[in-house]
């Protein structure tokens, strides 16, 4: 029983990562129809704001010194900042540009940052020591989970239920997703249309800091490339989950992680190193399976 | 009732690829005239990548699905080409897991990129056999998860492709004359799909799904034709690519290549055949010449030059200016010709990026 | 007419001149060129090798230069790109090279050393370690300074084993890049060798992967705690798999490679004790060697600060070892170069012996000091040899 319950600890642990960066690639693509490729530099960059820019292989820490109750807000807020700019600069003449438009010109956006932080802070990862007790374990009925994996997946679940309850019952939440469905329209009847597309910016930038935190409190590592791999599992499983369903990405990011957690449990030595290959083999048979995602809402399904 | 015989498809765009590839002929005739040996060596990389790109294009231009897997296919078909022509010898070290039959081959660099790059053209097959049911974004997904498994398995099966450990000892056969042939006969191959019925009916099946298939046309096969041609292709950018730098290995065919030629191809305009080509000769200049800038340029008695690192960062914001003014890409999907007919006009407004916005009106 | 052929008896004598001048300058001068990335990811490797190189043809010419003449280097930015390489090492060339110094990994300095190659000059790695970067990689002429990543791996299990008593070992492999698998091939060949010695289990992860939880629990899961973690990794993943194991409780000791050597990244794990890397010299201050420590200071005060881990060191060695050759040689011709190199066993270099014989132009055995992490504070603790050296079909396996 422990060592079962120590398997759904440890999927949910690897899990919940991907859960929270799918909620804020699923936010953009809910309300803009654009998927970010930006949105692991932004984590990147999240991170790399808490140190103060040098080329020296011991990080200075700069506003990551800062008290928690002022660091996250700050951080949070520069993740919103940063996604708003680009909304501004960048993704605002796009609005309706086909679909590989807005993914290359948010591809680019990302590669620049990317290249901005390696000049500025050099490509050797940085050692950043934040919040380490949090790393400590609970344990839950024999079985150990790291109480910083209790946060997040506590995290991303209020995220996730403040963002429906957002988007289905405030008016601002139905502004939002009514200019992302017909931006003239909405501004015919009075919608800011632009104040409410960057305010989608802004929450999903501010998500982006929340997996920065996240990230950096788990590794210890500043590295420009740590966005990577959660934003590119996330884009997996935002698609998996039903484009347009929150909820649907979320529950996706879980499966996606629990999947991976399973096969490196199951698999033989000689076959764990070709896990990410079983893991991706299983996204292509759940989009062949249900092509429009698991969780889609019923108007998504394509007739074609 | 018209009596006038309207000329051919054939007649009416073949100026398209005889322009792309005179076009290719100047430079590559330019480069080996006055080039140095190192220009030559860029202006080689440039025309693999027209390859590689003309092959996505293929695929990608045609059926409107933007698939994030064709580095995949380059990646076969280089280590294909890598199996059969390394000595023997060294491969018995290197590779000890081949079968015999690969283990003692040693062909000549042509046989090895017909069969290499037929190869890739298979694997392309038996996998779009699965993908191209997919539609839309779940295929451009599932073409992802395709390349991810192709890199799991070429990073972590040791004993046949040397794992994560570059493959040496690839006899390097290809300049500048060579992938100027790879590129000339990407764009043929991919001009002469275009206007064939396959590649008409997948373009219609673009356009206007609906009508296409209530018209008799069964996108899936379309697809499926036009998948296993551009992977054949991109498969024979792969081999020369393996052939010009010696050696391979699979972290070359992930996601840098990916997104810099998938840029290449939006920035130059997904859906012509005219605007992969010029996406990837107009990209590459601008980086060669911010790295010549990144160099130095001697001016008067000292040297102006951008501090390290720029390029990157400068390629990215020029990409990101062409698309905001230009959300068509370069070509916004009109093809290159000397003859302004109907039949290249009717590609859709979607791709333009015009769309219902008032302020987004197309500059023309 | 007179104007014509005056300008034209000017021109021609300018270029004789010119040219007798530029002759003039090859016998007064040696050229080594550098291929190596000032720009991209690589760069922040690349660079500590190569400043220690520089630092070592400084000392060369200062003391009179080699053979009586300066050493004069070029430059080629590789970017961090392997075309890019490709064209970096023909530059070089072109500019003169007689040597070409390559990158510090083998992937990214294959392209420019095969270039060298090929034009018919040695090529050097600054601090590649995997077996390929030499002969099998790239040709006869080609050499690495630095030690071999297998050699790092058997020397963590031998020195484990024979001074910590350590017994029973788990293996946690990184499949991400060569240079880990090669630590661990390296453990493997060592372990069946030492007696009581046994191998409790193993793993793989992947570099960066979010979290190691399922590896963790397979090691919690064992009946004992194993004595020593054999864990093959290098930055950005390793500290982060690190801290998970000690936040699991898990106290068994840590070996890893070189890979993970510096202070810099202790601040991601504070207080980790129990941590065990080989280096082929302290950048801490304590080496063994007053010299060593010397050279610390010289890099601080010319590159303002201190080396950051030991893949520094071996670009000096690079530098030291092929103008010991020169020297011996009387020329810089490749052949008799690389020959004089070849007869070289255990010749002596400012961070331990180096051998290179025809078939191997890299090392299959060094002398490692071994460097405790103990409550956040790295220092030396030993020095170790392992007992043989790894043979070639070993290595190449």
């Amino acid at each position: 029983m422990t060592a079962v319950l120590q398997i759904l600890f440890d999927a949910l642990s690897v899990g919940s990562i991907y859960a929270l960066g799918a909620l804020g690639i699923a936010l953009i693509f809910g309300v803009m129809r654009l998927v970010n490729f930006a949105h692991g530099d932004y984590i990147a960059f999240c991170v790399f704001a808490m140190l103060w820019p040098s080329l020296d292989v011991v990080a200075i820490v700069f506003i990551g010194n800062l008290p928690w109750f002022l660091l996250i807000p700050v951080i949070l807020g520069i993740g919103a900042g940063l996604s708003i700019i680009s909304e501004i600069l960048v993704f605002r003449r796009l609005r309706d540009a086909n679909p590989a438009t807005m993914m290359i010109t948010s591809f680019a956006l990302g590669f620049v940052i990317h290249n901005v932080l390696l000049m500025f802070y050099s490509s050797r990862p940085k050692a950043i020591n934040l919040w380490s007790n949090l790393s400590l374990p609970v344990e839950i009925m024999g079985a150990r989970i790291p109480l910083l994996q209790v946060i997040t997946i506590v995290m991303t679940i209020v995220i996730l239920l403040a963002l429906v309850t957002f988007l289905r019952r405030t008016q601002f939440g139905v502004e939002m997703r009514a200019a992302a469905e017909d931006f003239t329209m909405a501004r015919m009847l009075g919608v800011k249309a632009n104040r409410v597309i960057m305010a989608a910016f802004g929450v999903s930038g501010a998500l982006a800091g929340c997996i920065a935190l996240i990230l950096a409190t788990q590794t210890g590592v500043a590295d420009i490339n740590m966005g990577l791999p959660v934003m590119l599992v996330a884009f997996v499983a935002t698609v998996i989950g039903g484009l347009g369903s929150l909820h649907g990405a979320v529950i996706a990011g879980f499966l996606i992680g629990g999947v991976s957690v399973l096969l490196q449990v199951f698999l033989p030595l000689e076959a764990r190193p070709f896990r990410d290959a079983f893991v991706y083999s299983a996204v292509i048979a759940s989009l062949l399976w249900r092509p429009q995602g698991l969780f889609a809402p019923k108007s998504s399904k394509e007739r074609v | 009732m018209s009596t006038t015989k309207h000329p051919s498809v054939l007649a009416q765009t073949v100026s398209t690829p005889v322009i792309l590839i005179g076009g290719l002929a100047l430079i590559a005739v330019l480069t080996w005239a006055f080039g140095s040996n190192i220009f030559g060596r860029t202006v080689t990389e440039m025309f693999i990548r027209v390859a590689l790109v003309v092959g996505m294009f293929t695929f990608i231009g045609n059926s409107g699905v933007i698939s994030f897997g064709h580095a995949g296919f380059m990646c076969i078909g280089a280590y294909g080409s890598a199996w059969l022509t390394i000595p023997p010898m060294m491969k018995k070290v290197l590779l000890p897991g081949l079968s015999p039959m690969l283990a003692n081959a040693e062909l000549t660099f042509f046989l090895s990129l017909i069969i290499a790059s037929l190869f890739a053209g298979v694997i392309a097959f038996a996998v779009g056999l699965i993908l191209m049911r997919l539609s839309g974004i779940a295929s451009s997904i599932a073409t992802f998860a395709m390349l991810a498994v192709i890199n799991t398995i070429y990073s972590n099966w040791g004993p046949v492709t040397g794992g994560t450990s570059s493959v040496v000892g690839i006899p390097i056969t290809t300049g500048v004359w060579i992938s100027f042939g790879g590129a000339a006969a990407a764009v043929v191959i991919a001009y002469l799909y275009g206007i064939s019925r396959s590649g008409l009916a997948l373009r219609a099946g673009r356009d206007e799904a609906v009508a296409a298939a209530a018209s008799g046309v069964d996108i899936y096969r379309e697809r499926l034709i036009a998948f296993t041609i551009s992977g054949a292709l991109c498969g024979m950018a792969g081999v020369l690519y393996a052939h010009f730098l010696g050696v391979v290995n699979p972290d070359a065919f992930y996601l840098g290549v990916t997104f810099i030629s998938l840029s290449m191809l939006v920035v130059g305009g997904m859906s012509s055949l005219s605007g992969a080509v010029i996406g990837v000769v107009l990209i590459s200049a601008i980086i060669e010449l911010l790295r010549k800038m990144e160099k130095g340029i001697t001016v008067g008695e000292g040297t102006l030059s951008l501090p390290n690192g720029i390029q990157e960062i400068a390629i990215g914001v020029v990409m990101i200016v062409i698309l905001m003014f230009r959300p068509g890409g370069l070509t916004g999907g009109a093809e290159l010709s000397l003859t302004r007919t109907r039949a290249n006009d009717g590609y859709s407004k979607k791709d333009q990026g015009s769309g219902n916005h008032p302020d987004n009106k197309p500059r023309r | 007419m007179e104007l014509k052929s005056t300008l034209t008896a000017i021109t021609v004598a300018g270029s004789i001149a010119f040219s007798a001048g530029a002759a003039l300058a090859d016998d007064h001068e040696i050229v080594i060129g550098m291929a190596t990335a000032q720009s991209g990811w690589m760069q922040a490797y690349d660079k500590p090798a190569r400043e220690a190189a520089l630092i070592r043809i400084e000392e060369i010419n200062e003391a009179g230069g080699l053979m009586g003449k300066q050493i004069r280097v070029v430059e080629a930015d590789t970017k961090t790109d392997r075309a890019e390489g490709a064209k970096a090492g023909l530059e070089v060339l072109d500019g003169g090279a007689e040597m070409v110094v390559v990158s510090c990994d083998y992937d990214f300095g294959a392209p420019a050393a095969l270039a060298a190659q090929a034009a018919g000059k040695i090529s050097f790695f600054l601090c590649a370690e995997s077996i390929k970067a030499g002969i099998p990689g790239v040709g006869p002429d080609s050499f690495s300074a630095s030690v071999l990543a297998a050699v790092q791996g058997a020397t963590m299990a031998e020195w484990a084993y024979q001074t910590k008593d350590a017994r029973s070992f788990y293996v946690l492999l990184d499949t991400w890049i060569e240079y880990n698998k090669g630590i661990c091939d390296g453990f493997d060949w060592m372990a069946p060798r030492l007696e009581e010695a046994e191998v409790v289990g193993r793993d793989t992860f992947v570099n960066d992967d979010a979290s190691v939880a399922a590896q963790i629990t397979r090691i919690k899961s064992l009946p004992e705690e194993p004595d020593a973690i054999m864990l093959c990794s290098v930055m950005p993943g390793a500290p982060s798999v690190i801290k998970q194991i000690r936040a699991a409780g898990i106290n068994s000791m840590i070996l890893n490679g070189s890979g993970v050597d510096g202070s810099y990244w202790l601040d991601s794990v504070p207080d980790l004790s129990n941590f065990y890397v080989p280096v082929q010299g302290s950048v801490h201050g304590d080496d063994p060697d007053p010299r060593v420590e010397e050279f610390n200071v010289k890099y601080a005060e010319k590159f303002g600060a201190r080396p950051a881990t030991q893949y520094t060191y071996p670009g000096y060695v690079l530098i030291d070892v092929w103008a010991k050759a020169v020297e011996r040689a009387g020329t810089t011709e490749t052949k008799a170069v690389v020959a004089e190199l070849e007869k070289m066993t255990d010749e002596p270099t400012l961070f331990g012996p180096r051998t290179f014989t025809s078939e191997l132009h890299h090392q299959n055995r060094a002398r490692y000091h071994i460097v405790e992490v103990n409550d956040g504070k790295p220092g030396i603790v030993d020095s170790w040899t392992i007992s043989e050296s790894i043979p070639l079909d070993a290595l190449l396996k």
